[in-house]
């Protein structure tokens, strides 16, 4: 380094580097300029002037200084290792292992660059090279214990467990007899139970198990010694012994669910899907009421059995297992109980059953067969109870009526009022259940939770601008708005995309979307540290996991509805491109000319606002500045906060094709991907690719209405498209011709054909129908009013029950609400869409998009008052001392009188 | 009912219902079993003095124990205050009087029954026209009906009675409908007595006269 430089200058230059590596940057940009006056072209100076400018947020200049000193001194090693530095600092990771390998060609040996390398390496899961590059350092310095681990790790990674075993045992021969010394147990015992999970890979069970046993002393996790022992011990089918120790792990943690499988599945009691034979079900029974004996306060030997006992069983002992809940007052019950509604008649056993309790409890304040009283507040929990169940069931009138009783016994419970936001949610009237949601939120102003609830209800409301005023609320003072999304609080921003999206603002949508995504890239960026610290800190099970967590991160929820949200957001934009100011000028030109003064004076007050809030933000930004100004990072203003550029891409779907592959490729088992597919390449006119998207639908649920519909609108397009010309054209036509015989659905059919097929088959189902008929106006236009009576034909039965509440009908709001949309929008039939409409708003009275009697939009309901008052309460928001005065839910009851029974 | 238009400024109110009245004093003696110093269940960011953090253990039934505390009224859960006073009293109440609450500190406090708030007692604090002494006026104190007989009533009561002669305050006084007899019934068991009455005190509740009830005690010489 510096080498060509005479003495005092190269004692300059290791200054700079070691100023660098201090961070003292202006003492190395000082002794890089000494060196500069006299040698302006010495290149290694130049580069590392470069990467301490860099440090100082001079991002330009350091790129220039870089590439010029590299290009002046294209053989020092230190001249590439500085530029792969600048690329790495960009997260340029690619080009970054570019310029490292150029430095390792000119010096192969050097352990710093070998060491960045090859966390780059496992960054960018180049295995092979990350396996090379860990030889070559422990080759250079054996010595070195994270070397040795680093290999192995390498060669675990890049799927060769049984080396990284070889290589662990190899260090392992190295050490003393008496290692670990007192104060590396802990590293050391990691270490340990990471060679025994890798034997464990291999399959290597017998020697995994003996390992473990011989190396118990010197494992610190006892824990997981034990976890590990018995996970063996079952995998080699040595079931006797994996009961005794699940039998002393229970013991030590009786509410482990996971110990309770393992336990089942040595005693030979336990299958994946939960259906046990009868006499299965009574073993289990007696195993479960010994081990109830034995661990007395654990709450998961009770809940379990719920699982798989059936019929007067299961209602004695959901008996036992509520009573003492709903009299200690436990909100989370339902929650506890919901997965039950999915085991055939348990739901109806459960109202009978709660029903019971209630009305014993009302009448005499015990529980039948009990002479103790209960406290009074029992009664409000079993309602409580009650209204979560009916809601559950899509009985909203009988859950309303429950909830209100319970607000009306004790009015303080803030569960009661979010549980009641949530049944107006279910029930379609989401301005009411924002209210509710408001209403809890100000019960305690110090709850992040139901500010949060609060907040989402009222983004599906639509109230944007209220929701971010009270999301706020629980943001630190300052940046505000912006800390939401420093925070990754991703629920907000999707729940907000969405909001925009329904509003039809696709810039502000695309921005909140795309900022979902883009925490999905930082959190991929976050694990670049992890490369050096887990290994230095023998993390490595740990680290492994995280690894493979972070390969399979895209196929997260959130990051799926972002990307599906942003691929519509993208789609709309192709189906409707933003208007050019002439074509809004074309559109003034048609008013009136008061008509046109009004929208003038509206436009000119509208932006007046938005200045003067975008000057009070600077402000608020400059003051904030300031106070801190310290501190090196001040944040730039968003350029672009509408996402208003976002809008002008040039072609909307070739975007929208970047987050459809990366659907494809992490959530391949979602409808949802594939329906997104099928329109972004029917748009595109790629045909074929349109067609892999139907098969994978198909493959899917061929059965499911959305696959109908892609598949015949595909063969139907291909109908309609002229005949092939060129080569690749006739070649698409052949691979269409082909496939086209091996869909079974469409096999020796005709496509009305096959669509009679399909409604023939789903004669009964709403969804079904309506696919049909939007299918058959599409292939024959005049068959438009048959198509129609069709969909007006269906008919909402009741859904076969026990309950002893009211009948259930099958149809639900959110399927009426795409039916009421095919009529209106697709067939283009407005007088069967309002029929449609008055048919559902009976079906649906608290639905506001079918405007039902019941519903807040509806000027009767006892909602409609509160509906305006939330529009209007904007103003004193935050302040939290608005009184309860508009909404005086304990009078409410009284509208409810003929509902109750 | 019309928004805090009371001409003659608040009213205190004890809502008891009558049916529930003699089981409400037969029974809150029995039930009470013991005292000790627990945690104060819902919000942990106040800060409390010791004496706020009471908390009595009620038996329901074989083996249950139905914990009963007391915590302060701050702004971030008044509206626990408003809710209860929708449910227990004909009147509403403006902002001065949870002004007053707020400003009484510990005299103002919410009952909690386990970890449900079931009533309070909400005061304020006067200074006397001569001599600048406190005397503590109370605007409210009411349970919600299901939750009556329990004692709580009685708790919070003497929680603010033994706050006054902790701070040497030697009146306490409130007003009551002259008819509500079960009220009036409640606070002579406290020592207070009827020391006036006033016509026409309410406007819109019938009868609208009311007593004033006032409990006094005599001051410890020693910290004159």
């Amino acid at each position: 380094m510096g080498a060509s430089l005479p003495p005092k200058e190269a004692n300059l230059f290791k200054l700079i580097v070691k100023s660098y590596e201090t961070k003292q940057y202006k003492k190395g940009l000082k002794a890089a300029d000494a060196i500069l006056k006299k040698f302006p072209d010495h290149g290694e100076t130049l580069s590392m002037k470069g990467l301490t400018l860099n440090c100082m947020d001079r991002k330009s200049e350091a790129y220039e200084l870089v590439r010029q000193g590299l290009k002046n001194d294209l053989k020092s090693h230190v001249c590439w290792h500085v530029f792969g530095l600048l690329y790495r600092s960009d997260r340029e990771y690619r080009e970054a292992i570019k310029c490292y390998r150029n430095a390792l060609k000119i010096d192969p040996d050097n352990i710093e660059i070998l060491r960045d390398l090859s966390l780059l390496q496992a960054q960018m899961r180049d295995l092979s090279g990350f396996v090379e590059t860990r030889q070559q350092l422990l080759t250079l310095k054996p010595n070195h214990r994270m070397n040795w681990i680093g290999f192995s790790v390498a060669h675990h990674l890049n799927s060769n467990a049984s080396k990284a075993v070889e290589i662990l045992e190899a260090y392992e021969g190295t050490l003393e007899d008496d290692y670990p010394p007192e104060n590396e147990r802990c590293e050391h015992g990691e270490m340990l139970l990471y060679k025994i999970s890798l034997l464990e890979e291999c399959g290597l069970l017998e020697s995994a198990l003996e390992e473990l046993r011989k190396k118990e002393s010197k494992i610190v996790d006892k824990l997981e010694y034990k976890e590990q022992e018995v996970s063996l011990l079952v995998k080699l089918g040595r079931l006797e012994e994996g009961e005794v120790l699940y039998q002393a792990l229970l013991s030590m943690n009786p509410d482990n669910y996971r110990y309770y499988e393992g336990l089942q599945k040595c005693v030979g009691l336990y299958s994946v899907n939960g259906q046990y034979s009868p006499d299965e079900i009574d073993r289990l029974d007696s195993l479960y009421k010994s081990l109830g004996q034995q661990y007395k306060w654990s709450s998961a030997v009770k809940r379990i059995p719920l699982d798989f006992l059936q019929g007067d069983k299961f209602r004695a002992a959901a008996d036992n297992y509520i009573r003492p809940l709903l009299t200690k007052g436990v909100p989370s019950l339902f929650s506890d109980l919901s997965s039950l509604y999915n085991h055939p008649g348990k739901a109806d056993i459960l109202e009978q059953l709660i029903l019971e309790l209630e009305h014993s409890i009302r009448t005499s304040g015990q529980y039948p067969g009990r002479v103790e009283k209960e406290p009074p507040s029992t009664l409000m929990w079993t309602l409580f109870l009650l209204a979560q169940h009916y809601d559950r069931r899509g009985q909203y009138e009988v859950a309303l009526s429950k909830i209100d009783e319970a607000i009306e016994h004790t009015p303080t419970v803030i569960d009661l009022y979010s549980v009641k936001s949530r049944i107006l949610k279910h029930a379609g009237d989401f301005a009411a259940a924002a209210a509710f949601a408001d209403e809890a939120r100000c019960m305690d102003l110090a709850d992040r939770y139901v500010n949060s609830e609060c907040v989402k209800r009222m983004l599906q409301a639509d109230q944007v601008a209220l929701a971010e005023k009270t999301a706020v609320l629980f943001t630190k003072d300052g940046d505000q708005h912006n800390n939401l999304h420093d925070m990754q609080c991703m629920w907000y921003e999707l729940a907000s995309g969405e909001s925009y999206f329904r509003q039809g603002d696709l810039g502000r949508a695309l921005k909140k979307f795309l900022a979902v995504e883009k925490h999905y890239a930082d959190i991929t960026e976050d694990q670049f540290d992890f490369h050096s610290y887990c290994l230095r800190k023998m993390t490595l099970r740990t680290y492994v996991e995280m690894l493979k967590f972070q390969d399979r991160l895209h196929s997260h929820v959130y990051f799926e509805k972002a990307a599906a949200g942003a691929i519509r957001c993208y789609i709309k934009l192709h189906d409707s491109p933003p208007k050019s100011t002439t074509e809004e000028d074309d559109e003034m030109s048609k008013l009136l000319p008061s008509q046109k003064k009004k929208m003038r004076q509206k436009q000119r007050k509208a932006e007046a606002r938005a200045k003067k809030e975008a000057e009070e933000k600077n402000e608020e930004l400059n003051a904030g500045g300031a106070s801190k100004s310290g501190k090196r990072h001040v944040k730039p203003v968003d350029p672009d906060p509408h996402g208003e550029k976002l809008l002008q891409v040039e072609d909307p779907l070739s975007e929208a094709t970047k987050y459809l592959k990366l659907l494809q490729k992490n959530s391949p088992d979602s409808l949802e991907t594939h329906l997104l597919a099928f329109e972004c390449y029917t748009r595109r006119n790629k045909i074929l690719l349109a067609l892999q998207a139907v098969k994978r639908l198909l493959r899917l649920d061929a059965e499911h209405p959305d696959s109908h519909r892609c598949l015949i609108k595909l063969f139907h397009i291909v109908g309609s498209m002229n005949a092939p010309v060129t080569d690749g054209e006739k070649l698409i036509w052949s691979v269409l011709e082909a496939e086209r015989s091996t869909i079974s659905q469409l096999h020796e059919k005709s496509l009305v054909e096959a669509n009679n097929a399909f409604l023939e088959n789903h004669k009964d189902s709403l969804m079904h129908r309506a696919a049909f008929a939007e299918i058959l106006s599409i292939l024959d236009l005049n068959r438009k009013s048959e198509a129609v009576k069709l969909v007006e034909e269906s008919t909402n039965n009741f859904v076969p029950s026990n309950g002893a509440l009211g009948p259930i009908r099958e149809w639900t709001l959110k399927d009426c609400i795409a039916v009421h949309k095919l009529l209106g929008t697709i067939l283009h039939d407005q007088d069967a869409a309002l029929r449609w409409k008055s048919r559902c708003a009976e079906y649906f009275p608290y639905s506001t998009y079918f405007e039902g009697s019941c519903s807040s939009v509806s000027p009767n309901s006892i909602y409609s008052q509160l509906s305006k008052n939330s529009e209007h309460e904007s103003s004193n928001h935050s302040t939290g001392s608005q009184n309860a005065g508009p909404i005086k839910s304990n009078g409410k009851l009284d509208a409810f009188k003929d509902l109750t029974i | 009912m019309s928004c805090s238009s009371q001409s003659r400024g608040l009213c205190a109110e004890i809502s008891w219902e009558f049916k529930n009245v003699s089981r409400l004093f037969s029974t809150a003696t029995p039930l009470h079993l013991c005292f000790s110093g627990g945690a104060v269940p819902s919000d942990s960011e106040a800060t409390l003095s010791p004496f706020s953090q009471i908390q009595t253990l009620f038996r329901m039934g074989a083996g249950r124990e139905v914990s009963i505390s007391l915590d302060g009224v701050r702004d971030k859960n008044l509206m626990q205050l408003k809710k209860l006073n929708i449910a227990l009293f004909p009147v509403r109440y403006n902002e001065k009087y949870y002004a007053d609450a707020l400003a009484s500190g510990e005299f103002t406090k919410l009952a909690y029954y386990s970890d449900i708030c079931v009533g309070a007692i909400a005061c304020r604090l006067e200074k006397k026209e001569n001599g600048g002494q406190i005397r503590v006026y109370i605007m409210t104190l009411g349970v919600l009906a299901p939750y009556r007989g329990l004692g709580i009533g009685t708790k919070l009561l003497n929680h603010v009675l033994d706050l006054c002669s902790k701070q040497n305050i030697s009146e306490v006084y409130l007003h009551v409908q002259t008819n509500n007899e079960d009220a009036i019934n409640f606070y002579k068991k406290f020592g207070f007595e009827i020391t006036e009455t006033i016509q026409n005190y309410y406007t819109n509740i019938s009868p609208p006269d009311c007593y004033v009830l006032t409990r006094h005690t005599v001051q410890s010489p020693t910290k004159k």
